[in-house]
């Protein structure tokens, strides 16, 4: 059943005449870790806007179309009862900190005591939280004095506590370095592993491989591809446009215009991929991609 | 209900990020002239701002709750001085909706008409908390106009009118150029971006209704001055 | 400037079990005597007898001393010499400077000035000192203060040191790169704007993504808000406002009725 579900998409923000998006048709199952990449600019930020509701309420402009989630349309509905339906965390970890609370867990029950949720049933809810994502070590800490990569844990785990039947993450680690990167995409495969609605945009397509049911690519505010990670992540058609793209891809890509890669085998995306390419041996695909769908039919 | 949905409007959630955000630059503004010794405060920046952008509501709440936070945790002289910083962040805020936030002259006789309201707010607290003579330095001027004889009201406004019109029509016009290093698109979030809408003009024109308006102010101020001195 | 914007000292105390309201109308109650009292010795009565004690009940007596001297006996004592020497009352002259004349009555003007200051804000200092600003909006916040004024005003106590900070590290930068203090007042002048400039635009960019950042969080939620904390109000604490009202309209009721 498709719990997202955009026709004919078109935004233009204020005071502009090209649109941010346009004519997007996209149907995202319950369940579907959808990825989404894309060049700078291509629309990757609105379209999660535009989920998350913050197009048109906060945003303003010019939406045409509809956007549904769970059988709702955003234009129908307020932003603060849309926070139900989708949560959003975004790019930069210290930004998202309220700043009204002084320690994690405070900052984590934010969101709770906004939506009013009594506070046995809050308090519940934000232990259980706070162990699903494995920041429960940091619960006293001010969210303040902490690495970029454990507030945007505390980001995310402030968004999951609140419940939304979908998630959205704008490149959540962009702004991280290596080990933060490790420890937000550690939380957010726990997530797909369970089975969350999530779509996220992302610039790391060799992370994306890894979780991806399902990768779209934007150009220009247009959908350009839509479909298995293995075939969309390495797609002749991304070269040249500014997209992220895998240096195990590009070296395969290389070796296989000089010949020393059949033309027939697929193209790899992380480094386990290309070793067994380049071993020889045929990459395991075909299954459908991510962490589920391996076990999945 | 006109006056609550007039209130309703200053405040949407991004002036609710931005008060916190502005109390800091005072605070933070009011440090680093103390630093460069110079002979103006600068500390209601913030609060100008958000009256531009947010309207005189929001501005004056800002104004408040920055002198009470700024009384209560760093200096307890502020603290008695919060109607002042309520009325200059209201009054900013009217200035703006009249359209007096659109170009640098008018900027100018914004920042004279909220030093006018901050002189006259002082002067009852000046009187009635301190019997004149505050802890600032410009008590210097008053204890001198009243050892002329003066009586005590306009000794006080008096000395706060000196004092007061450099440093708001600074603080007016710095405002109003961070207002205009930002952008379009940002300060459309904002309740009032209608407010800043920059008015294009000859620049050169411009400084010259600025020279002569600043002038005009001068001449008014001297002669209200006198006025009262006379009395 | 200070690493931390709060006097808050966690402690367990008698004081700081009362409900965060009935700490507030004390120090509001006690400002209002001092500053209605028509007998000059009340604020420092109030000092002496009601603030000093209070702090070793709460056990900041060590943290209300070190305020008390670092921080509002220079102000008020800075405030005193001014009153002092500025304030033209009273005819018995004690000693002149240039055209300043100290006077018998502007020291005693002075001094019942000063005193109602150091009052005002020593009472504060206890009620600051005893009490977490998040208890604090809690409170107020279950009591029907908006929700929003409790953002900004915890918002404001934690973003003023980061600004802070920021701005001693810009100053920092621009000292090795030849900013001067004791340079002409132009130059000075002209310091201001590589100073403030990345302070200000770079507080104001992130604007806009935490007002995002707090609607994802349901902050204009119209859900009647609740509270993680849990604030108890006794009966004792009830108690005690009514008297401190009854205190403030006593006190007005013999100011009006000696003049
Ligand atoms: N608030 C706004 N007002 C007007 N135009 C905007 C606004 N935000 C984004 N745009 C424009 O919309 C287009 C899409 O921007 P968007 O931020 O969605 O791209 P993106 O794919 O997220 O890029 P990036 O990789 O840089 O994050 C760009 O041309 C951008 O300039
Ligand atoms: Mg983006």
């Amino acid at each position: 059943m498709a719990i997202v579900n955009l026709k004919g998409v078109t935004y233009k923000y204020p005071l502009t005449e090209t649109p941010a998006l346009s004519n997007i048709n996209l149907k995202i199952n319950e369940g579907e870790f959808v990825a989404v990449i894309g060049p700078n600019g291509a629309g990757k930020s609105t379209l999660c806007y535009t989920l998350a509701g913050f197009v048109p309420h906060f945003f303003k402009g010019d939406l045409q179309g509809s956007v549904e989630v769970a059988g709702v349309e955003t234009k129908t509905s307020t932003l603060s009862d849309w926070v139900l339906n989708v949560g959003l965390a975004f790019q930069n970890p210290f930004n998202q900190i309220s700043g009204a609370k002084y320690t994690v867990y405070e900052e984590i029950a934010f969101g709770l005591e906004n939506l009013g949720i009594p506070r046995g049933e809050m308090k519940e809810r934000v232990d259980q939280a706070l162990t699903l994502t494995g920041i429960r070590d940091l619960a006293d800490r001010s969210p303040y004095s902490l690495s970029g990569g454990q507030q945007q844990r505390v980001a995310l785990t402030s968004i999951l506590v609140m419940q939304p039947k979908v998630l959205v993450l704008d490149e959540p680690t962009s702004q991280m370095d290596p080990i933060g990167t490790r420890e937000v995409f550690g939380v957010i495969r726990s997530l797909a592993e369970r089975g969350m609605t999530v779509i996220m945009a992302e610039h790391k397509v060799e992370w994306v491989a890894q979780f991806a049911d399902r990768v779209i690519a934007l150009y220009e505010g247009k959908l350009m591809m839509d479909g298995r990670p293995g075939d969309v992540l390495t797609s002749e058609r991304l070269v040249g446009k500014g997209y992220g793209i895998s240096r195990y891809t590009s070296a395969a890509r290389e070796a296989s215009r000089r010949g020393l890669w059949p033309r027939n085998r697929e193209l790899p995306v992380t480094l386990d991929e290309a070793v067994m390419g380049f071993g020889g041996f045929p990459l395991p695909r075909g299954e459908g991609q991510g962490v589920r769908g391996k076990g999945r039919k | 209900m006109k006056l609550v949905d007039s209130i309703k409007k200053d405040f949407n959630t991004v002036t609710w990020v931005l008060i916190p955000v502005a109390i800091a630059i005072n605070v933070v503004m009011g440090e680093i002239v103390v630093l460069l010794k110079l002979p103006i405060y600068l500390d209601s920046i913030g609060t100008v701002l958000v009256a531009a952008v947010c309207g005189p509501w929001a501005g004056a709440l800002t104004g408040a709750l920055s002198n009470t936070i700024w009384g209560l945790l760093i200096d307890p002289n502020a603290l008695p001085w919060w109607p002042v910083a309520l009325f200059i962040g209201f009054v900013a805020g009217w200035c703006a909706k009249f359209g007096l936030f659109k170009n640098w002259w008018k900027v100018v006789i914004t920042g004279f008409l909220v030093a006018l309201t901050a002189a006259i707010a002082s002067t009852p607290i000046a009187v009635y908390i301190y019997g004149g003579i505050t802890a600032s330095g410009s008590s210097f001027i008053t204890a001198y106009l009243l050892q002329t004889g003066q009586g005590l009201i306009p000794a006080v406004f008096s000395t706060n009118f000196l004092v007061e019109p450099v440093d708001k029509i600074s603080t007016s016009l710095l405002a109003f150029a961070i207002i205009q290093g930002l952008s379009t698109r940002f300060l459309a979030r904002f309740p009032r971006p209608e407010n800043v809408e920059i008015e294009q003009g000859a620049t050169r024109n411009q400084l010259f209704y600025a020279i002569g308006i600043v002038v005009v102010l001068v001449l008014i101020a001297a002669f209200i001055l006198t006025r009262i001195l006379t009395q | 400037m200070r690493e931390r914007l709060s006097f808050y000292v966690k402690r367990e105390s008698f004081l700081h079990n009362l409900n965060p309201l009935t700490k507030l109308v004390l120090a509001l109650g006690l400002t209002l005597i001092g500053f209605l009292s028509p007998w000059y010795w009340t604020p420092l009565a109030i000092i002496f007898f009601i603030i000093a004690p209070l702090s070793f009940v709460g056990k900041v007596q060590r943290d209300f001393l070190n305020a008390a001297f670092r921080l509002i006996l220079p102000a008020t004592g800075f405030l005193f010499i001014m009153q002092a020497l500025f304030q033209p009352v009273g005819k018995t002259e004690l000693f002149s400077i240039w055209f300043l004349h100290v006077t018998r009555e502007s020291l005693a003007y002075a001094f019942e000035n000063a005193t109602r200051i150091f009052a005002m804000v020593s009472s504060f200092t206890i009620f600051l000192l005893t009490t977490h600003p998040s208890e604090l909006m809690s409170d107020l916040t279950h009591r029907g203060l908006p929700s929003q004024f409790a953002y900004v005003i915890i918002s404001t106590i934690q973003i003023i040191p980061q600004m802070q900070a920021k701005a001693q590290t810009i100053i920092a930068a621009q000292r090795s790169r030849g900013l001067d203090t004791e340079s002409s007042l132009f130059k000075r002048a002209g310091a201001l704007v590589p100073l403030v400039s990345p302070l200000v635009f770079g507080s104001l960019v992130e604007v806009e993504e935490r007002a995002i950042a707090i609607e994802a969080r349901g902050f204009t939620s119209r859900h009647t808000k609740t509270s993680l904390r849990e604030i108890p109000d006794s009966s004792f604490d009830k108690a005690l406002r009514w008297i401190l009202l009854l205190l403030v309209v006593a006190i007005i009721a013999v100011k009006i009725w000696l003049s």
